[in-house]
């Protein structure tokens, strides 16, 4: 996608963010004597990056107290960068923490101004709960199950969540900065496992991004098999995130033949790309090994869809289970809109955004299925977003190789970026909306990688939508948003 | 007169030892029963019937882990509270199989039950996790709601008989006297749902959750490993086997045709009864949610709704 390079201020962001004229698709900086700020508009479906100069400075006034959407790219653009919000009301690290020197920011490339020191210290600080009867509750960073690291401090009155204060960046590995490295050919097997779950997006992201660079437009067939990978993916991770609900409440009959069928779209993964977790199949200029063996595609999305009806049905017949959901872990509207969630969380909360019906990315907006709403914002909203996406999505497959035209897969692409481009992948993963935005410098060097994945906008709405809630209710709640650890990290 | 003697004795002994051999092998097939059947329900093997005993002397070879931090009653209580669950199965009649005619009170045995739940929840304050503490609030929190339903339920059954002792309420002397059939059903259902809930098996906790916020039992023993987890498991697996069996019982003892069966054909229904009830449970937990904490008491009310139905005929019964 083309973006539009604005110089501009302060000022300008307050405006465009106070009047909603665009949504805030990412706010960082370059080599730190900037920041950025990249513009969404979702109705024109275009996007603007703009540019504020800090001119020597090192802080600037925090836009948090105002736009609270901000709260967590502001942590996260200190950590990086070393750019001081002054007045932000929750300062502290986000990624960073004890094992790395004080001053050490590693996207960093301008000089720190001389004295300066670290206003936060890097080991861990929380809100702390006072009274009578309020306990502390850490989990984690290692859990009971095999999942990825957090640590989770609940205060507790009780039974009853008083305040959850999240800790993440433990798998925090240098994306960012690794692929400002690498050459052009290699740099796609690293954005692809930015979070292996979301392979299939996070290619596509980079693809775009890329091919935005090069002003490449690759052939339609690849467009549509793109899509196909992108809707394979969201189909399987949609299908264990529903099991997951069912494993959670208790329904294990349930959420084994969601494993298995999970398996089955997997295999779907297999057919089309050779790699049943997508991986390799999307590249800059078209896609890999494509169409192996798609003559018994359309039979297998038939026989899943088949075999999803019934434990779908059953666990939707469950009164016992639906009541379980019901009116836990509630997300509201405003609060939705406020925090700029994405994905099924914000559609389940009323928020009709999906990246598919705006931005150009595969085969959409033309192909792209109409956006799935709930309204309530409960966990029983959000599985329901869940399973109807599951529904449409196999309806989407099926259009997609119903219209899968003939010809080219794979352009030519060269082995450097051209000098001074701006490239925007923006791409509804299966957790909402994924943005790869690549700056890159006089002799065609990446200058600057910026990845922002849903779960980075989702994670505070966990917390905020667990407030209040039992505490035996919160990996219900954690599972419903099904958030991406390696994704906000990286 | 004397070969008479030796024939009573050597038949007491045979009861006796048929008593403390299935004590012994029942529990962890009862568990292996219920996990095997959950299994099957979920399009699912499962492991062997018999796993449930690997599993026990796995962790008898292992290891133990210890905090620094905990006291002797951390190190003890298991096996205190295995001990106090033998005594328990010896005066409880959930089996047919009394051996010796030990009297068991019926407020001695509920006690019992509280005393080892005591050294549970005092172990699992002792770890000094988190878990643990919360863990310890819940079971307490859930014991005082069912305590009642079970203690009224017993209670019924022993004003019609007329005694507080176990032995003489569950004989069958006594049964056939009465011949209460409505009252010992309801009395079995009001035992087995409160059970589901002192035996922490859905809908009250989730057995099988990873996830430590949302336990009960399975909170309290997080910080037990090797042989202190072994006697931890297996004291819940006796417990498992006693309060089904107890339940059983009085669905057995509401069944006319028993009264008159042969002792063998008792012994056998009792042991049946157990196996079907964990099947039962494994069939429950299959297509029932763990509950939203705030509903339990609902579902505790039934029991204790059922318990009351009990008094009410028992004493409808003692005034006529």
């Amino acid at each position: 996608m083309q973006v539009e390079r604005i110089p501009s201020t302060f000022a300008d962001l307050n405006v465009v963010l106070k009047e909603r004229l665009g949504r805030l698709g990412h706010f960082t900086s370059i080599d730190g004597s900037q920041l950025i700020a990249l513009i969404l508009y979702p109705h024109e479906g275009k996007a603007s990056l703009l540019e504020i100069p800090l001119e020597g400075a090192n802080s600037y006034h925090s836009l948090t107290p105002h736009h609270a959407q901000l709260h967590w790219f502001e942590r996260a653009t200190y950590d990086m960068f070393g750019i001081l919000p002054e007045g932000h009301p929750r300062f502290k690290h986000i990624y960073m923490h004890d094992p790395y020197e004080e001053n050490f920011f590693p996207l960093r490339r301008v000089h720190l101004p001389e004295n300066f020191q670290s206003p936060i210290k890097r080991h861990f600080s929380f809100l702390e709960v006072k009274g009578e009867g309020v306990y502390e509750l850490p989990v984690g960073p290692i859990h009971a199950g095999i999942i990825e690291p957090g640590h989770f401090r609940f205060s507790c009155y009780g039974e009853t969540i008083v305040n959850l204060e999240i800790q993440l960046g433990y798998v925090h590995r240098g994306v960012e900065k690794r692929l400002t490295e690498v050459a052009l050919p290699r740099m796609h097997f690293i954005a692809e496992a930015v979070a292996s779950d979301t392979a299939a997006a996070n290619a596509l992201a980079h693809a775009e991004a890329i091919e935005s660079m090069l002003e490449i437009a690759v052939s339609e067939r690849s467009k549509y098999l793109r899509s196909m990978a992108l809707e394979i993916e969201r189909l399987a991770m949609h299908i264990i995130d529903v099991g997951g609900i069912a494993t959670d409440i208790g329904l294990l009959g349930i959420s084994s033949t969601m494993g298995r069928l999970r398996g089955k779209a997997l295999g779907l993964g297999d057919m089309l790309a050779g790699s049943r977790f997508l991986r390799g199949f999307i590249v800059p200029g078209g896609v890999r090994a494509a169409g192996r063996s798609l003559s018994n595609f359309k039979s297998q999305i038939t026989i899943l869809r088949h075999e999803l009806k019934e434990p779908l049905n059953m666990f939707l017949d469950n009164q016992m289970a639906l009541e379980r959901m019901r009116e836990i872990g509630v997300l509201k509207n405003s609060l939705c809109r406020e925090f700029g969630m994405v994905g099924p969380a914000a559609r389940a909360s009323g928020e009709a955004y999906d990246t598919r019906q705006h931005f150009p990315h595969g085969a959409y907006p033309a192909m792209a299925p109409p956006v799935v709403t709930a309204k309530d914002g409960d966990i029983l909203a959000r599985e329901m977003v869940r399973i109807k996406e599951i529904w449409s999505t196999l309806d989407t497959l099926d259009r997609l190789i119903d219209n899968l035209p003939e010809g080219q897969t794979q352009m030519e692409v060269p082995d450097k970026l051209p000098a001074n481009k701006i490239g925007l992948g923006v791409v509804e993963a299966f957790r909402g909306e994924l943005v790869h935005l690549v700056l890159s410098g006089p002799k065609g060097e990446v200058l600057r990688y910026a990845i922002k994945h849903p779960s980075f906008n989702n994670w505070t709405a966990l917390a905020i939508a667990i407030r209040n809630n039992l505490i035996a209710d919160f990996p219900l709640c954690n599972k419903s948003f099904s958030l991406s650890y390696s994704g906000n990290d990286l | 007169m004397e070969s008479l003697l030796t024939d009573l004795n050597r038949q007491e002994w045979l009861r006796a030892g048929a008593f403390f051999f299935s004590l012994i092998l029942m529990p962890p097939l009862t568990v292996g029963i219920i996990r095997k059947t959950k299994a099957r329900f979920q399009n699912r093997i499962g492991a062997p019937i018999f796993q449930p005993f690997y599993d026990l002397t796995k962790l008898l070879k292992k290891d133990e882990t210890i905090s620094n931090h905990v006291s002797w009653i951390f190190r003890s209580a298991p096996s205190i509270n295995l001990s106090l669950l033998f005594i328990v199965a010896c005066l409880a009649p959930w089996t047919t199989l009394h051996p010796f005619g030990i009297p068991g009170d019926l407020f001695l045995l509920i006690y019992l039950l509280a005393f080892s739940r005591f050294f549970t929840v005092l172990s699992a304050l002792d770890a000094g996790s988190a878990f643990g503490g919360f863990g310890a609030s819940r079971e307490v929190t859930l014991a005082l709601l069912v305590e009642p339903a079970i203690m009224l339920s017993l209670a019924s059954l022993g004003v019609t008989a007329g005694t507080s002792d176990l032995t003489t309420v569950f004989s069958f002397e006594n049964v056939k006297l009465q011949s209460q059939t409505g009252l010992w059903f309801i009395a079995g259902c009001g035992l087995f749902l409160s059970s589901l809930v002192e035996l922490s098996r859905m809908p009250a906790d989730d057995p099988t959750t990873h996830l430590e916020l949302t336990m009960v039992h399975e909170a309290m023993i997080l910080e037990n490993s090797a042989t202190n987890l072994a006697l931890a498991e297996l004291t819940h697996f006796v417990k498992i086997v006693v309060l089904l069996g107890i339940s059983s019982q009085c669905f057995l003892h509401s069944l006319p045709w028993v009264w008159h069966a042969s002792e063998i054909t008792r012994a056998l229904a009792s042991i049946g009864g157990v196996f079907f009830m964990a099947a039962f449970i494994a069939v429950i937990e299959s297509v029932a949610v763990k509950l939203r904490w705030t509903k339990l008491p609902e579902f505790i009310a039934y029991s204790v709704a059922m318990s009351i139905f009990c008094v009410l005929i028992a004493l409808s019964r003692g005034t006529n």
